[in-house]
């Protein structure tokens, strides 16, 4: 993937001299494997503003410093990383990325090794190693499933049980992520190897993460990479697609601030929250808006405006914790509670980020259950015309606004989509990637929430309900 | 042009057939669509009056896409004929116009069937006055299901029980899409009646004495493949010992279905669609766009002419295509008595076979 320097084209020549690094909070990341100085032109006008790096020159560190750009050196497992991590910081990098599964206290001696560089320690584990809750502003995994909707071997999209084809999402996972503190949430994942990866699966890769409130560390196939370094016109049209999707969610970065709209609540081991295509994502895959409690963050406050929970594993709560969920049905809620001893992975293992068969057949009995209860309710809205989509919906000022999220992971726009929110509201506005900033008429549902319909959705759109 | 096979003498009597041109769904479908009910004599004398009730053809999950299409260039029936249907009806003085389907696996409102196919539901509400919807695929809201008798009776069943709007109708519409079937060899507007057939009595999940009020199946091990009985509260199974074969059985139920359940109008999108079978699930379909329109006042001479459109003889016996390996719908209805099949005796109004023919196969 190293790019040859005469072949840069610049996309755009104005870059400010000496700009400011921002907080790690605010890194919008990326994998880099140009060292070339020119090869940064290509991130003008893009929001990245922080690369990981495998090697870097002194030339490259400075000119990205004086760009705004953060650089981190990526470590892997198998030597001791003291020693590289002190040379990265040397080189003016602002800090370092262990990217593996180190042994246990490695990555807590580098941050002591460093402590007073002001260098940042990002860690990359296995899902099952994430230090949840923990005091670094960002948490990371390399791990993840490349978003998109499942094909079968003869070119038809997978059929779900719902008759809806089923769409591969890390958003369950950054749900429950999210719900352990406020960190920022990085997923590492690579792009499937071996595969032709279109714009609009890059596109998704990216929406996936930053709907969910995370960020997918840019990764670009090594043809990509080398189109772009060429200045290839369709590689070029891509990677401004990604950028358009990328400021459209920096944009609006209050969104990552935002509670969740829905009204089931999902209580849930943590170590079953943390696997891909489970209980979370089969109700998401219904559109059925929802927040995410790891059972050890079960609190009354999680619980606030809820009016229905799914107690996945009871045996896991505390007498305190059970008692919070018997109060919440003593004040009116539903409370369904999956059959004794039903238990999901026990103990979560590094290498796996999806649920395996046997747990998918056992997790059908309580699917069946969930869907029973929900069934056709509002749980905080409603959307149609959305199968190839996945949805997120959130409010602020205790449901005076509500913002929901679309991503579509097909590879067509999708037109005439419609969303039935819960609750009154006077305006609407339709903001997408585009540019687009359109009011939108609103009407009344037959349940008397308010209503809206979306001509088309592209990669990804908002509604935004006063 | 179609060597069709002729008809035996003394088969049923034909019904003129209008054929027209239509190649996209931005073109004016409302006025293609009143020329040909004005070929047909005009839409006042059919609706004038009358509950209207309309069969849609939207054949299996919305979400399940053709290339993430919108299913109504697809496999569905598209909404732009639907609501151009619905205006001119109104136009005509139809009191009531019911839209109903046997929505995928559900028991819910059709409405939200139709939201979720992308089509627009305040707009269909608005195309004519007194426009309404009905899921099919249960009881509904209906207090009882209908019982239709097959007159002389039937090939599989004597009788089928179906919700109460194809009862409660003066004129029954059969709007269907031009295309292949799997099962059936073509899709046409008798063989979206074979949706017509309730979950909660012929699904799969039905109830075993009473109906499932909460379908989440489709039809295959009841009535494709015949490996489970419909629920006792219907009428039972002639012969349980005749063909399971699922290309056997579809294509008599259908005639069956018609026979019953006349068809008053039926109208076939032919603008856009699919060959090689009916939906996404079916392996090697391919999107093509024939550019046609049919309505007619005959189910069985309509689908003739329709599948003569498709570049296949309407006749034609089971081991020729489109029927190569099961029972031609058509001629089972024809044997009914339901209409004839035969070419020679259908007077095509507008655009003559020729000048529409989109092969659907080479």
């Amino acid at each position: 993937m190293m790019l040859r320097t005469a072949a840069w084209v610049a996309i755009l020549s104005a870059t400010p001299l000496l700009a400011v690094i921002a907080p790690p909070s605010g890194w919008v990341p990326a994998r880099w494997d140009g060292t070339d100085a020119k090869s940064l032109d290509i991130l003008a006008g893009t929001p990245i503003n922080c690369l990981l790096v495998t090697s870097y020159a002194p030339e490259f560190v400075s000119s990205a410093t004086a760009r705004g750009i953060a650089t981190l050196a990526v470590l892997k497992p198998g030597a001791d990383p003291a020693d590289p991590a002190r040379k990265a910081i040397r080189a003016g990098l602002q800090g370092v990325v262990m990217e593996g599964d180190f042994a246990t206290g490695t990555a807590a001696r580098v941050r002591d090794m460093l402590a007073g560089e002001h260098a940042t320690v990002v860690e990359l584990t296995s899902r099952a190693r994430m230090p949840l809750g923990g005091p670094d502003p960002i948490v990371g995994t390399y791990q993840g499933v490349w978003p998109g909707i499942q094909v079968l071997d003869n070119g038809a999209a997978k059929a779900a049980p719902s008759g809806s084809p089923w769409i591969d999402t890390n958003t369950g996972f950054i749900r429950s992520v999210r719900a352990w503190g406020p960190a920022s949430v990085w997923l590492g994942y690579l792009p499937p190897a071996h595969s032709v990866v279109t714009g609009e699966r890059y596109e998704a890769a990216i929406a996936d993460a930053e709907m969910a409130g995370a960020r997918w560390i840019v990764a670009l196939d090594d043809d990509f990479f080398g189109r772009l370094g060429r200045g290839d016109a369709a590689a070029l049209k891509t990677w401004r697609g990604m950028a358009q999707v990328l400021q459209f969610f920096e944009s609006h970065s209050e969104w990552r601030g935002l509670r969740s709209y829905g009204k089931l609540a999902v209580v849930q081991d943590h170590e079953d929250a943390l696997l891909s295509g489970g209980i979370l994502d089969m109700i998401a895959a219904k559109h059925t808006p929802m927040r995410a409690i790891p059972g050890q963050r079960l609190t009354p406050d999680a619980l606030q405006g809820a009016t229905m929970a799914v107690d996945v594993d009871a045996a896991s709560l505390t007498p305190e914790q059970r008692e919070m969920l018997k109060n919440f049905a003593r004040a009116g809620g539903t409370v369904l509670t999956a059959p004794p001893g039903w238990k999901g992975q026990s103990v979560l293992q590094p290498g796996q980020i999806t649920l395996d068969t046997a747990e998918l057949d056992r997790l059908n009995d309580i699917w069946h259950d969930v869907q029973t209860m929900t069934g056709r309710k509002n749980l905080g809205a409603r959307l149609f015309n959305v199968s190839s989509m996945l949805s997120n919906v959130l409010t602020a000022d205790n449901g005076k606004q509500v913002v929901v999220e679309l991503v579509n992971y097909s590879a067509y726009p999708i037109e005439n989509v419609s969303v039935q929110v819960l609750g009154t509201f006077k305006h609407a506005q339709l903001i997408t990637p585009e540019g687009v900033q359109k009011d939108l008429e609103v009407y009344v549902t037959d349940e008397g929430g308010t209503g809206v319909d979306i001509d088309r959705v592209s990669a990804c759109a908002t509604v935004r309900l006063d | 042009m179609i060597k069709a096979a002729p008809g035996p003498e003394g088969t049923p009597a034909a019904a003129p057939v209008a054929l027209a041109k239509c190649t996209s769904y931005d073109e004016d479908v409302t006025a293609r669509l009143a020329a040909m009910f004005g070929q047909l004599g005009g839409l006042d004398r059919i609706v004038r009056g009358k509950t209207v009730t309309i069969k849609l053809n939207m054949t299996g999950s919305p979400g399940l896409r053709v290339d993430g299409r919108p299913p109504g260039v697809t496999h569905y029936v598209h909404p732009k004929l639907v609501g151009a249907t619905a205006h001119l009806m109104g136009q005509a003085g139809a009191r009531r116009i019911r839209f109903v389907e046997s929505a995928w696996a559900t028991s819910g409102p059709l409405e939200e069937y139709l939201l979720d196919s992308g089509w627009n539901v305040r707009q269909l509400l608005a195309a004519a006055p007194g426009v309404e919807f009905e899921n099919t695929n249960a009881l509904g809201k209906g207090k009882q299901y209908a019982r239709f008798k097959v007159p002389g009776g039937g090939y599989l069943f004597p009788a089928y029980d179906l919700n109460h709007s194809y009862e409660d109708t003066d004129v029954f519409v059969s709007m269907a899409k031009l295309k292949n079937h799997a099962t059936c060899g073509v899709t046409l507007s008798m063989k979206n009646c074979f949706g017509m057939l309730p979950a909660s009595i012929y699904g799969d999940d039905a109830g075993v004495d009473a109906p499932n009020e909460n379908p989440t199946s489709g039809r295959l091990a009841t009535m494709h493949e015949g490996r489970r009985q419909p629920s006792k509260s219907a009428p039972a199974e002639l012969d349980p010992s005749s063909s399971r074969e699922p290309e056997y059985r579809v294509p008599h139920i259908v005639a069956d279905l018609v026979k019953s359940r006349p068809i008053d109008l039926q109208i076939i999108d032919g603008i856009e669609s699919i060959a090689g079978g009916e939906g996404p699930w079916i392996k090697g379909i391919r999107r093509v766009q024939p550019g046609v329109l049919l309505a007619g006042l005959n189910p069985v001479s309509t689908d003739a002419v329709a599948a003569a459109v498709m570049g296949y003889d309407p006749r034609a016996a089971r081991g020729t295509a489109p029927f190569r390996t099961c029972e031609n719908t058509l001629l089972l209805a024809e044997r009914h008595g339901v209409g004839s099949a035969d070419l020679r005796k259908i007077d095509v109004r507008g655009v003559p076979i020729a000048g529409a023919m989109f092969r659907y196969e080479s």
